[in-house]
């Protein structure tokens, strides 16, 4: 239901690109921009983003802050370890996402959560 | 490139882009050089993006009918501050995004009030300290993003209001100590980051009240002494501290943690480990500890059965314990190079080992039950070792050994036996071992280094039939000469164009490829011939 990307625009008018190229998108970012590649048919194009596509999370580093993919069963996540929002037919407990939820919980089928 | 749908929908604010869902609306307005926050937005809006503008400030009351708002995404903008009243009307918020701004502080007297509000992204902002009331009105907050502010320590105060926390990151502040009881409420948290800070000391109950805690991150930071803190956390699955300034692991480091199962702390001038520091982490599947040279003793490892991966380089091992195998049945690779080892125990209780790094040592030599049973070892590294004698039937069970490395040693004879399915074979540096080993041996060999270059002949890398005199430059294997040489083998008669069965010509090239592949060193030439010359 969530907007695929949020705050990017295409090409070389993005507002978090440092450098660019109109074949390749953004090829570095701004400091505190999250550099994302991301594929358009057979083509990458680098994307500077302040906050990662769903299904990726963000890390910052004082190097660089990039974007990395979730666990496959979770949709949005703050960290590798730890979802925040299930893919279909998964539950959230405590940051994991599983088929069950744990006894004495039920399943929210709204939310994707154990309560 | 973002790709916007489907004409602008009733109550869509121009310029922004609508989107229905069902009878709500999901608005985008991001990156279009707005100042400030469109006033026409439709009660129904559940989801409204306005990263990537100009907004500096958000006039009072701006989403005061957005009762239904549940997503709301203001990052990448030039907000120095938000008042608590900004934000009022917002009951059923969720997702609050404020990351990428200029935000120098938060309200403290009136704080936001946004009870259902789950995760909050502060990351990326000019915050130096976080006000004791800030959080006041966001109790059933979730995640929290902090990283890359100001901050010079915890804020303490403020973290008490959040009782639901389950994710934290503080990283990428200048915070240079934890005080006792700096996280006591949040008994729900499971992952903290606190990385790239300047966190020089901890008291011993700082981590007090994280009773859910599973992963802890404090790599990048400047700590002096091992955490003992972390004592407290029953629940710790994931725990980093490389790249610190810590110089030694007490005993029993790990006595509060049995749910262990990764630890990070390379990249620390660690030069003393406590013998029963890694004792009782049934969880535990890797252990590198590097340069520890205040070790003389290998570790005490009872209760750590789960252990796959050990790594103990460059410290003072002169020995291994005997039940070495017995405390890490699962062992798969075991580096132990650059130690002072002199005697090997018997590693056939080890069934899962894959490899083994034994590299640098003082091993005199390698006895029957050495490697027993071994079947699933591919990889032995003994080189730089003071071998003498290895037992006739030291490799006979390796059935998956492909690589053995003995170089620089002291072998007059290395035993064959078992030596079958090997690729790499090293045995430069025994200067006592002349024996020409054929091929026959080593049907799968590739690589093959050898005291002197006779010992290549056999692998016809020097043409060696030739006698000696008629040596000449011409030695390159190239595919043009394997191929000058092929058909000199299989004459086409030109007129008939008889071509013999093209799959059983290839297979013969193959065969006789394979034959010539075989990268053996030192290679033969003028200076070192084929004839065995003693002591060439």
């Amino acid at each position: 239901q969530h907007k695929q990307i949020s705050g990017v625009s295409s090409g070389c008018q993005q507002g978090g690109c440092l450098t660019c190229s109109d074949y390749n998108g953004c090829l570095s970012c701004k400091p505190r921009f999250f550099m994302h590649l991301e594929r358009i048919g057979m083509k990458q194009i680098g994307v500077c983003m302040t906050s990662c596509p769903p299904g990726f999370y963000g890390t910052r580093s004082p190097e660089r802050n990039t974007c990395t993919k979730c666990r496959s069963d979770c949709e949005s996540c703050f960290h590798k370890t730890f979802c925040t929002h299930c893919r279909a037919g998964f539950y959230l407990q405590q940051g994991k996402c599983q088929e069950n939820c744990p006894e004495g919980m039920v399943r929210n089928e709204a939310q994707r959560e154990c309560v | 490139a973002q790709d916007r749908q489907g004409p602008a929908a009733p109550l869509c604010p121009s310029p922004c882009q609508c989107e229905e869902d069902g009878i709500f609306v999901m608005v985008d307005c991001s990156e279009l050089g707005l100042a400030s926050v469109p006033t026409n937005l439709s009660p129904l809006t559940t989801y409204l993006d306005l990263s990537m503008n100009n907004i500096s400030e958000i006039q009072p009351r701006a989403f005061h009918r957005l009762h239904l708002l549940s997503e709301l995404r203001i990052s990448g903008n030039q907000l120095r501050y938000i008042s608590g009243h900004a934000l009022q009307g917002l009951h059923n918020l969720k997702v609050l995004m404020l990351q990428n701004n200029q935000l120098e502080r938060l309200p403290d007297d009136a704080p936001w009030d946004l009870p259902n509000l789950l995760s909050l992204r502060l990351d990326a902002n000019l915050l130096s300290e976080v006000p004791a009331g800030a959080f006041r009105g966001v109790r059933s907050l979730r995640h929290l993003w902090l990283d890359d502010n100001s901050l010079t320590e915890i804020p303490v105060t403020a973290l008490d209001s959040l009782p639901s926390l389950q994710a934290m990151t503080l990283a990428l502040n200048q915070i240079t100590h934890i005080p006792d009881y700096a996280f006591t409420n949040l008994s729900a948290l499971v992952v903290l980051h606190l990385h790239n800070n300047q966190i020089r000391s901890m008291d011993a109950r700082c981590f007090e009240g994280l009773h859910s805690l599973e992963t802890l991150d404090l790599n990048y930071n400047d700590l002096q002494e091992f955490p003992v803190a972390i004592r407290t956390l029953s629940k710790l699955q994931e725990l980093g501290f490389h790249n610190n300034n810590i110089k030694a692991i007490p005993e029993r480091a790990f006595v509060g943690n049995p749910q262990l199962q990764t630890i990070h702390f390379y990249e620390n001038p660690i030069q003393f480990v406590g013998k029963s520091a890694f004792q009782f982490l049934p969880k535990l599947h890797t252990l590198s500890l590097n340069g520890a040279t205040q070790i003389q003793e290998f570790p005490d490892l009872k209760g750590t059965t789960s252990l796959e991966i050990l790594t103990l380089t460059r410290a003072g091992l002169s020995a291994l314990p005997l039940d070495l195998c017995e405390q890490l049945p699962r062992l798969r690779v075991l580096e132990l190079s650059y130690n002072q080892i002199e005697d090997l125990p018997s590693f056939h209780h080890c069934s899962a080992l894959q490899e083994i790094g034994l590299q640098h040592n003082q091993i005199r030599r390698i006895e029957s039950s050495t490697f027993q049973q071994l079947t699933s070892l591919r990889a032995i590294d003994l080189s730089w070792n003071v071998i003498e004698w290895i037992h006739l039937d030291a490799f006979v069970s390796l059935h998956s050994l492909i690589k053995l490395d003995l170089t620089e040693n002291r072998l007059s004879s290395v035993p064959v036996a078992g030596l079958g399915g090997l690729t790499h074979l090293k045995l430069r540096g025994n200067t006592e071992l002349y024996e020409a080993f054929s091929p026959d041996y080593f049907p799968r060999m590739r690589v093959i280094e050898m005291p002197y270059a006779y010992q290549c002949c056999v692998y016809g890398s020097c043409d060696s039939y030739k006698p000696a005199s008629q040596w000449d430059t011409e030695q390159s294997n190239t595919d043009e000469d394997l191929h000058k040489r092929t058909v000199a083998m299989y004459p086409m008669h030109a007129d008939t164009h008889y071509d013999p069965d093209l799959e059983e010509f290839q297979m013969e090239i193959e065969e006789s490829k394979l034959q010539t592949s075989v990268q053996c060193t030192p290679t033969p030439g003028p200076f070192r011939p084929c004839d065995s010359l003693l002591g060439s």
